[in-house]
């Protein structure tokens, strides 16, 4: 085990910016710095030798920024969330004529094609779509491929029926060479395309915004300004979802949202 | 005069174990006195359907204000504070927790390592580290990064804990830990603990 220390950090973000462009010193450093020791150990090396490594017009660069923003992500994670989901918000979103949900920071998927099946099990998919964006251009053509190993199928069927699911996730996928692929009807009415949270500005409007234990990964400074362009991109009256150990509290826009559940962090924007 | 919610003087008292180790935190609670000088951070591992929730679990055990913490929430001494499920939970340098969802140690999330080796480079002062009871090796970096930073790092005696491993691997990762005993395992608590 290769434990960085914080200084060492500091060095490689400015490494990673000058060779790459890619600017981590917004990211919160705990979680940066876990990351980065678990690379430095997987790939057998010392901080020096990751240095050294690194180099200009080299591509190993790219991969190490992939691995330190890859996001662990899961269908139907938290079951109880997406029960609550189905039974305040979807029921408050039936009348609308058409809906735009956005997924931000999809990582490979799963959450995307969670509301799909839900949305789709409600009877709104048709006039639903659902944005999905993700920083990372590798996470989304896995995202769009909708491949997924067996294995972690079986955790996402039971999630799905503990969360309240009135089929078998199966009738959801086809199994083809040993790995479950979606069914392409559940990808039409979702897009997913590229949008770096930090960085890029509203691109639509929505009803619905999940950013589920994304901004755990930013600097305080940074999740304000995150938290702006998710508030921006929110229709009034729209719903925001955070993950489970997030909260509005240190966001500066408690005051503009109204709380639908405070344990599973459901918001939704009243001014 | 009390200190103990001067954030000037923050200290830690972290605490991890798995399985066989539940009954002993809950001593533990009980030998907890308010007002504590330092923060008590637990980091038992427990399932993501896990349901419990400690703080209401363990409320007659103790006075002291318990929490399973959110993202960014500051640590403050006189606190006792329990990992969540399904995340790992970090110290920062800022003296605030941080969650990250990256992927399992040893088939855990919350993992001991990510726990204790967030707080070896954090620069808060480690009044002491245990490792209890469990069955995987989760753990022992950390205490092993604990320890090498120059805090006082304890192990149950693995003989006498209800799984060995845990401890055992602490052991074999760093040798020179010090070993609590059965027989002065709760003195030895209450004395880190005052």
């Amino acid at each position: 085990m290769v434990l960085m220390e914080y200084p060492e950090l500091e060095m490689l973000i400015v490494r990673i910016r000058e060779i790459s462009g890619f600017d981590f010193s917004g990211y919160a450093r705990p979680s940066l710095l876990r990351r980065a020791s678990r690379y430095l150990t997987t790939h057998k090396m010392d901080f020096p030798q990751l240095l050294a490594h690194i180099e200009p017009g080299g591509s190993v660069v790219y991969g190490l920024i992939q691995e330190l923003t890859v996001n662990y992500s899961e269908m139907f994670r938290d079951a109880d969330f997406f029960m609550k989901v189905k039974a305040e918000v979807f029921t408050y979103l039936e009348s609308y004529p058409t809906l735009r949900f956005w997924v931000a920071g999809c990582a490979t998927g799963e959450e995307a094609y969670s509301m799909a099946i839900f949305l789709k099990e409600a009877g709104f998919l048709s006039r639903s779509l659902i944005y999905a964006t993700d920083l990372s251009n590798k996470a989304l053509t896995a995202a769009r491929e909708g491949v997924f190993t067996l294995g972690n199928v079986r955790t996402y069927s039971e999630n799905y029926l503990a969360a309240g699911g009135r089929h078998s996730l199966s009738d959801y996928y086809h199994v083809a060479y040993n790995k479950a692929v979606m069914l392409p009807e559940l990808r039409r009415n979702i897009v997913f395309s590229m949008h770096d949270l930090t960085g890029d500005g509203v691109f639509n409007e929505f009803q619905f915004i999940s950013c589920r234990n994304v901004m755990i990964y930013f600097t305080l400074e940074l999740r304000q300004k995150v938290f702006r362009l998710l508030y921006d991109s929110l229709s009034m009256l729209g719903f925001l979802c955070l993950g489970k150990r997030e909260t509005l509290r240190y966001s500066g826009l408690e005051e503009n949202f109204k709380v639908i559940d405070s344990t599973l962090n459901i918001y939704q924007k009243i001014r | 005069m009390s200190m103990a919610k001067d954030n000037g003087s923050l200290s830690l008292v972290l605490v991890g174990g798995s399985s066989g180790s539940f009954a002993i935190f809950e001593e533990m609670l009980r030998l907890v006195r308010n007002p504590l000088s330092f923060a008590l951070i637990f980091v038992l591992h427990r399932g993501k359907s896990s349901t419990a929730v400690l703080p209401q679990l363990f409320k007659n055990k103790t006075n002291v204000a318990m929490s399973e913490p959110y993202h960014l929430d500051p640590i403050e001494a006189n606190s006792i504070y329990f990992a969540y499920p399904d995340y790992h939970l970090l110290i920062g340098p800022d003296r605030r927790f941080y969650y990250d969802c990256t992927d399992k140690d040893f088939f855990s999330r919350p993992s001991i390592d990510a726990t204790f080796l967030s707080a070896a480079v954090s620069g808060i002062p480690v009044k002491a580290a245990m490792l209890f009871s469990g069955s995987s090796a989760d753990g022992a970096f950390g205490m092993k990064a604990l320890a090498e930073k120059g805090f006082p790092t304890y192990v149950q005696n693995p003989a006498e804990a209800e799984s060995p491993r845990m401890p055992e691997q602490a052991l074999l990762t760093y040798e020179k830990h010090q070993v609590m005993i059965d027989g002065s395992l709760f003195s030895i608590i209450n004395d880190i603990l005052q």
